[in-house]
């Protein structure tokens, strides 16, 4: 559709050029950086040297806490956007129903995407203090609990609660975007599948799930992506102790270069977490062009 | 009599209706508490069980438990064992035995005692009357209709029937959760010595409640080992009290299932709810307590015993002013210009046609993947080039970078969804492009411009990690950062971080509430998060 009377062949680029620059100055010559510093030597002290081949990888992949830092920001990835995605879909098929109080329910809902994940995981860090939380204070006083509870007995229960937050803040977002889908459906669709004689789950089958898949296709690889990211959660409530056992990528690549002061291992890892990126966000891509044609 | 069926079912629930009231009342007045005061106790130490001395002593008591018996009181015998090893390897042992005398209370007993279950008990009764009065007011000609065609009055009094029982079933769990709060919360907590406010009161009330006030200095002694039990009958009398309510819902519905599965999704939202609101109350309870109130183990309210509004002016000092105003300045300056720089993309993305058009799409969405973490070692050495380390200059431009895709791809859904039919009327008038972009296409595309607007906003003013690495001086932390300061490695200012916290939420949540709406339809198009 080209609606200029007299447009000039380059004039689209004009104005595109602006965004072009911000993204080029600020998000991609950054990339570049860490590609060129990945294959540099790098002193203590930030002083960047000439070129060494993969020893920055060699020397990241065999960093003491790298396996299991791999592993956890696997679990982080996975649990966090499986259980959320659960969640947030049924919530969104809840919503979805007509009933009063709906639309306060789901400016309800709005508030765990709103607010910073920093203080998000504060409040939570508070919530589950053995000695004076809130979490037992509630149970305590309601009679739930008759003892109070060390909700942070050990590393793994700590990584389970950061995963907690993680779904916390992650389900409304599931939920909008299925919200979304599912009111796109027709709900001639639905009187259609009760003439045929569905039941709940042939419904839930055979309408609601293909019709919502779209979203939910968005939802969750954008959501692998951005809880690949994350890093305030575990960085407020654990930094990553004990000795980086409940680190994620993420937080432990911004402790081995702010705080270790290995910038050669780190920048490796970088480019490891770029690369793993860009596999998903070619897969991203390919559904959202997909989509782009369907529409 | 054109529904005799009708009418049937509406007399089969009402049986059903009185029938759970009644069935309730009995369930009170069954002795569903059960509770052991100790009457008499004897310590033994170095005494093992089966030994001697234990045989000599649990005669005693044997005796003891004997006597009051033989005075008609239902007593039992409890043993504590403690064994322990001292300094020198060798095994000490401590035996306590108490005679504990069990009395039992069915729920009407706790009516005018001055707890505060109390009042909850004689709220749940009155409720239940009011419920019973009310569906038999409403009972004249109902009989021989479908319950959709009562006549308003009749609507209006079921209607407030089941608000009351609902009320009242709602207060079942309440009575048992205050009843366990004050028997063994404040209990223990008062004879660990824990907690010494209202302990005399207390204690009165206790003896009251068992002995008409007969133990008076005693009481304390007495009521140091008592023990609850519950009868799990209390829950089974919630039950019998929501079956009444269905019944009751059903004379004014008609149909029990689809009110049944109502209720379900009802509660399934309020839990959902509640569990979405939970950290909020904390945060907000928590901001207006004294310090030693935050970090108190013993804390027996749901809410603050004095709501402090001195924690608000103290942040004031601690420099939460100025890092609202860093947020702010952050925040603005980075949405003024990703939206400077992505409405002319948006615009010819949904307007013109250009070699490469894709490719820059393509180009857009990958930047969104990346989150600054991956790259900061990147960020961090360009800012220092740049000179832009540790400024409020270099913290926009990156959060304007990194908001790019979502407000372009926003604004090009919006842009595409408005016909270009205006614009090219005004071009035709003799305004150029950006006239025709400024005059006729914005105003029409608002909405979503400013849903885009809210949304990089928001992005920008909850932006914590980026700035924890670029900013390095006090006075140029936005509030994420800023709150932080009030943890340290040996004292954390909960109360302070918290009031601050509730200050930065406050106002990006209701600005995200207004956009919600536009936000989810252009949510699966664009794709976006925080």
């Amino acid at each position: 559709m080209n609606t200029g009377l007299n447009r000039t062949r380059w004039e689209p680029y004009v104005w595109l050029l602006p965004s072009l620059l911000l993204i080029s100055i600020f998000v991609v010559f950054p990339i570049l950086i860490v590609f060129k510093l990945s294959f540099s030597e790098i002193s203590k002290a930030g002083v960047i040297g000439g070129f060494v081949g993969f020893d920055n990888y060699v020397e990241a992949v065999h960093l003491p806490a790298f396996k299991t830092v791999m592993l956890n920001t696997l679990w982080w990835v996975l649990s966090v956007v499986l259980l959320s995605t659960l969640l947030g879909f049924i919530i969104a098929m809840v919503l979805n129903q007509k009933f009063r109080g709906r639309k306060i329910a789901r400016s309800i809902l709005v508030f765990p995407w709103a607010t910073s994940l920093v203080i998000q995981a504060s409040v939570w860090n508070y919530i589950i203090k053995y000695e004076y939380g809130n979490l037992n204070n509630v149970l305590l006083n309601l009679g739930i609990i008759q003892q109070a509870i060390n909700w942070r007995s050990s590393y793994q229960i700590e990584f389970v609660w950061e995963c907690w937050v993680g779904i916390f803040v992650t389900v409304p977002f599931v939920t909008f975007c299925v919200l979304s889908g599912l009111q796109s459906i027709d709900d001639s669709l639905y009187e259609a599948a009760i003439v045929d004689g569905a039941g709940f789950w042939d419904k839930l089958r055979h309408v609601t799930l293909p019709m919502v898949r779209p979203s939910l296709t968005v939802s969750t690889v954008l959501n692998i992506i951005y809880v690949f990211n994350s890093f305030p959660i575990v960085y407020t409530m654990t930094k990553g102790a004990p000795a980086h056992k409940t680190d994620t990528m993420i937080t432990y690549l911004y402790m081995l270069s702010f705080y270790e002061r290995k910038k050669g291992p780190a920048t490796a890892l970088s480019v490891i977490g770029f690369l793993i990126l860009c596999l998903c966000a070619g897969i991203y891509m390919v559904s959202v062009m997909r989509k782009e044609e369907q529409l | 009599m054109r529904f005799p069926e009708v009418k049937q079912q509406n007399r089969k629930m009402l049986i059903l209706f009185l029938a759970g009231l009644i069935l309730t009342l009995i369930l009170m007045s069954l002795p569903l508490y059960s509770f052991d005061v100790g009457v008499f106790t004897k310590k033994s130490a170095n005494t093992f069980v089966g030994d001697e001395k234990y045989q000599t002593v649990r005669e005693e008591v044997e005796g003891v438990a004997e006597e009051y018996r033989a005075q008609g009181f239902d007593v039992e015998i409890q043993e504590n064992v403690l064994e322990r090893v001292n300094s020198k390897g060798k095994t000490t042992s401590l035996i306590t035995f108490t005679v504990n005398q069990r009395y039992s209370k069915n729920l009407f007993s706790f009516l005018g005692k001055g707890f505060p279950s109390s009042t909850v008990l004689a709220a749940i009764l009155g409720l239940m009357a009011l419920a019973l009065i009310l569906e038999a007011a409403g009972l004249a000609g109902t009989d021989d209709l479908l319950p959709r065609y009562l006549d308003k009055r009749t609507a209006r009094l079921r209607s407030a029937a089941v608000a009351a029982l609902i009320l009242a079933l709602l207060l079942v769990p309440v009575f048992i959760l205050m009843n366990n709060v004050i028997f063994f919360r404040k209990l223990s907590l008062y004879s660990a010595g824990l907690i010494t406010e209202g302990k005399e009161a207390f204690y009165a009330k206790l003896d009251n409640f068992f002995f008409d006030g007969q133990m008076g200095e005693n009481a304390e002694e007495v009521f140091s080992g008592l023990k609850i039990n519950t009868s799990p009958m209390l829950w089974l009398m919630a039950a019998t009290l929501f079956i009444a309510l269905a019944a009751a819902i059903s004379l004014r519905h008609g149909e029990i299932k689809s009110s049944l599965l109502r209720g379900a999704l009802y509660v399934f939202v309020v839990i959902v709810c509640l569990i979405t609101l939970y950290p909020y109350y904390v945060m907000t309870i928590t901001a207006f307590r004294s310090n030693a109130e935050t970090l108190d183990m013993y804390f027996l309210h749901m809410a603050p015993t004095k709501w402090l509004w001195s924690n608000l002016t103290d942040i004031v000092q601690r420099g939460v002013p100025r890092y609202l105003l860093n947020s702010l300045f952050v925040a603005g300056g980075a949405t003024a210009l990703a939206m400077l720089c992505g409405i002319p993309a948006a615009y010819a993305m949904a307007r013109m046609n250009f070699v490469g058009k894709k490719a820059f799409l393509g180009f857009v969405i990958m930047s969104q993947m990346f989150s600054p973490v991956v790259l900061l070692i990147g960020i961090s050495q360009l800012m220092n080039t740049l000179h832009l380390n540790n400024t409020l200059w270099g913290l926009m431009l990156i959060n304007a970078a990194f908001n790019q895709a979502f407000a372009i791809w926003l604004l090009r859904g919006t842009f595409v969804s408005i016909s270009s039919e205006m614009e090219q009327a005004a071009l035709i008038d003799g305004c150029g492009t950006v006239g025709a972009l400024m005059k006729v296409l914005l105003p029409m595309a608002a909405p979503g411009i400013v849903t885009a607007l809210i949304f990089v906003f928001i992005n920008a003013w909850n932006e914590y990690t980026i700035a924890t690495i670029l900013i390095s001086t006090a006075q140029n932390r936005p509030i994420t950062v800023g709150i932080t300061q009030f943890s340290s490695f040996n004292m954390i200012e909960w109360q302070y971080m918290f009031a601050a916290s509730l200050l930065a939420t406050i106002p990006v949540v209701i600005l995200f509430m207004s956009i919600e709406k536009h936000l989810t339809a252009g949510l699966t198009s664009g794709g976006v998060k925080g």
